[in-house]
């Protein structure tokens, strides 16, 4: 009933046309709302040289609702917990139609490189992470290197 | 609404990739199209009517700056609206004009051609086709608006083609002055007032110029830019309206974008409908509410409520901020094509259901134009004509069939009940009536489902006569007997 809406068609070919540095997005053959996404970990992060997976769907009230997105990857971050789900204001409350596919995974591109451990999702990393934060960003770093994609030379 | 998807990166690839952000501008950000019927919020940023209306429905704020303000606050953006309509109406020709030219079409790679060549022979008969057509330059211009790169190269290596008309002329001139510049890109017309500028000054300042001009009310024949190119503009005029159908449905099908500008006020017939705070009211009191609307009241309270703020929004929407607004009838049938997809429960009310069965019924062996319309009953895209050309026959069949009953009608009662009389044939005769009766049901049940669907297009012709209608029952007899072939 609910055809795609040219919107999205449209940030789709621009997605796969004009991608992101560092990140892909491509949508699955059956359902054109759900995105299989690829983040590059930042350089000079604990998540550098990992490529991690992650999964993005487009509700039916999109853009008027935020896209939903979960990272695949098991990451050691304090705003993402065990499950994936992702704490970043533009995907909850500070969303807004104006923003993009594009954007939002730009958003977590940038919450890889600096974590807020003061807003967090996944408590005991966030502890880690106010206490240690050499220890905790070993950690992440091992982490990467144990379930993230390398990142080919 | 066009159909198609255009993206500002289609720029990317002419001769001035700077358009690029004109055409990014006049987009909205929510729905990443060219702004239709654009409003401004107080905080300054544009958007489509409907677009920030129905996100105004879930957050009270800018979607750009996160401002917030109440939708109350939304005014209209004429100029916007006529600029867009204006820019839209120009680019496809603008985009074709400032392709960067191929070195098939450039004039040196076509002077050194044999002269028997092939495809110059075709070139030769286009060309002489145009000028000879010069009287009706106009539709000339609109059949050939998407090729003009093409045609002026042709006119480059035939300029003495019989009686060249002006607009070949200019063209040819235009060639000329390319040629000059080997480099060819350093003039390029300007696709509002088809004058030539040196490329630069034309993408950084003349265009946008050009456009605010246009769309600021500096009539043609007021500005003396626009006399000495009074030629040129008499020719964009119709031009512009033959490619847009937005434009061809308005009224005013005589006026330019400035014109329509100039005049532009939202008539104050339509108030526009509150928001209502629905927590304080009573099932019953909804209802009325809607009721009062002429709004359907199936469904939940859940139901009710989305459907009086979705009508809310596409009432105010329409009446509030379009300059060309539609009907009532027009706005109830979007939103019930609204309901459809949204409502879910809503469904089963009397008025689809019956229009849906009448579908699956009439499905069978009709041609695909019907199965097109049928497709897009429920949508946007309904073609009310269409339809009522498509059922005429059927409709004055059925007025026809029920004329004949009701002359007929008594005469062959007591004819059956005359027959009835003879014991012999009375168990043959019964049976027969019982299946007479049954057709007639079955038609009877036809034609209340047909009126239902389309009662106004019943009726024009009521006024038709027995003579017209036999011609038209001849007329879907032979139709009938054509094998339905065409799917």
């Amino acid at each position: 009933m609910a055809s795609l809406p040219k919107r999205i068609i449209k940030e789709t070919e621009k997605l796969v046309s004009d991608p992101v540095p560092g990140i892909t997005a491509e949508p699955h053959d059956d359902n054109l709302r759900y995105f299989q996404v690829t983040i590059e970990g930042p350089e000079q992060s604990p998540y550098e040289d990992g490529i991690f997976e992650l999964e993005l769907y487009l509700p039916d009230d999109y853009p008027m609702e935020a896209p939903k997105v979960r990272f695949l990857t098991k990451i050691y971050h304090p705003n993402i917990d065990r499950l994936g789900r992702i704490c970043l204001d533009v995907l909850k409350t500070n969303w807004s139609p104006a923003l993009q596919i594009r954007t939002v995974l730009l958003s977590i591109q940038a919450l890889l490189a600096s974590p807020n451990p003061n807003d967090p999702l996944a408590n005991d990393v966030a502890e880690d992470w106010i206490k240690n934060e050499v220890g905790a960003k070993a950690k992440a770093r091992e982490w990467t290197k144990l379930y993230a994609k390398k990142k080919p030379e | 609404m066009d159909h198609q998807i255009t993206t500002a990166s289609d720029f990317r690839t002419t001769s001035i990739p700077n358009l690029y952000q004109l055409d990014t501008l006049l987009r909205c950000h929510i729905c990443k199209d060219f702004l239709k019927v654009p409003v401004l919020t107080p905080c300054g940023h544009t958007f489509c009517s409907l677009c920030i209306r129905t996100h105004l429905n879930n957050q009270p704020n800018c979607p750009l700056c996160l401002y917030e303000f109440r939708e109350s606050l939304l005014r209209s953006e004429f100029l916007v609206n006529e600029i867009i309509q204006c820019y839209t109406d120009v680019r496809s020709s603008l985009l074709n004009a400032l392709k960067i030219q191929k070195p098939i079409t450039t004039p040196g790679n076509n002077k050194g051609r044999n002269p028997q060549d092939s495809s110059l022979i075709e070139l030769t008969s286009e060309s002489e086709n145009e000028s000879s057509n010069a009287a009706d330059d106009d539709l000339q211009i609109v059949a050939t608006s998407e090729r003009k790169p093409a045609k002026r190269s042709m006119t480059d290596i035939l300029p003495l083609s019989s009686k060249p008309s002006k607009r070949n002329f200019a063209m040819f001139r235009s060639e000329r002055i390319k040629r000059k510049s080997k480099s060819n890109d350093q003039m390029a017309q300007c696709p509002i007032c088809q004058q030539f500028y040196p490329l630069k000054s034309l993408e950084k300042t003349h265009l946008d110029e050009c456009l605010t001009l246009q769309s600021l009310g500096k009539k043609p024949n007021v500005s003396p830019n626009f006399i000495q190119d009074s030629k040129t503009q008499g020719k964009e005029t119709p031009r512009l309206k033959s490619q847009t159908p937005e434009v061809d449905r308005s009224h005013s099908d005589k006026t330019s974008h400035v014109d329509k500008y100039l005049n532009s006020m939202i008539s104050a017939e339509h108030q526009r409908l509150p928001k209502i705070n629905f927590t304080s009211m009573t099932q019953s009191q909804i209802k009325q509410k809607l009721s009062s609307l002429g709004l359907s009241t199936n469904g939940t309270r859940q139901n009710m409520i989305r459907r009086y703020n979705h009508y809310e929004m596409i009432w105010n929407s329409n009446f509030c901020d379009s300059l060309d607004p539609v009907d009532e009838a027009e706005l109830k049938r979007q939103l019930l094509s609204w309901d459809v997809s949204h409502n879910k429960t809503s469904q089963n009310n009397s008025t689809n259901g019956g229009i849906s069965k009448l579908m699956m019924m009439k499905s069978i062996g009709k041609s695909s134009s019907y199965r097109v319309l049928l497709e897009n009953f429920k949508n946007d895209k309904f073609n009310r004509k269409g339809w009522i050309i498509m059922f005429r026959k059927d409709f004055a069949r059925l007025i026809k069939e029920a004329k004949s009953k009701i002359r007929t009608g008594s005469p062959k009662g007591s004819d059956l009940a005359g027959l009835i009389n003879n014991e012999d044939d009375s168990r043959e005769v019964q049976s027969c009536e019982g299946t007479r009766r049954q057709q007639m049901g079955e038609e009877q049940g036809t034609t209340n489902k047909e009126r239902r669907g389309s009662n106004e297009a019943n009726l024009p012709n009521e006024d038709l006569t027995d003579a017209d209608l036999s011609r038209e029952l001849m007329d879907m007899n032979e139709d009938g007997k054509d094998p339905p072939g065409n799917d």
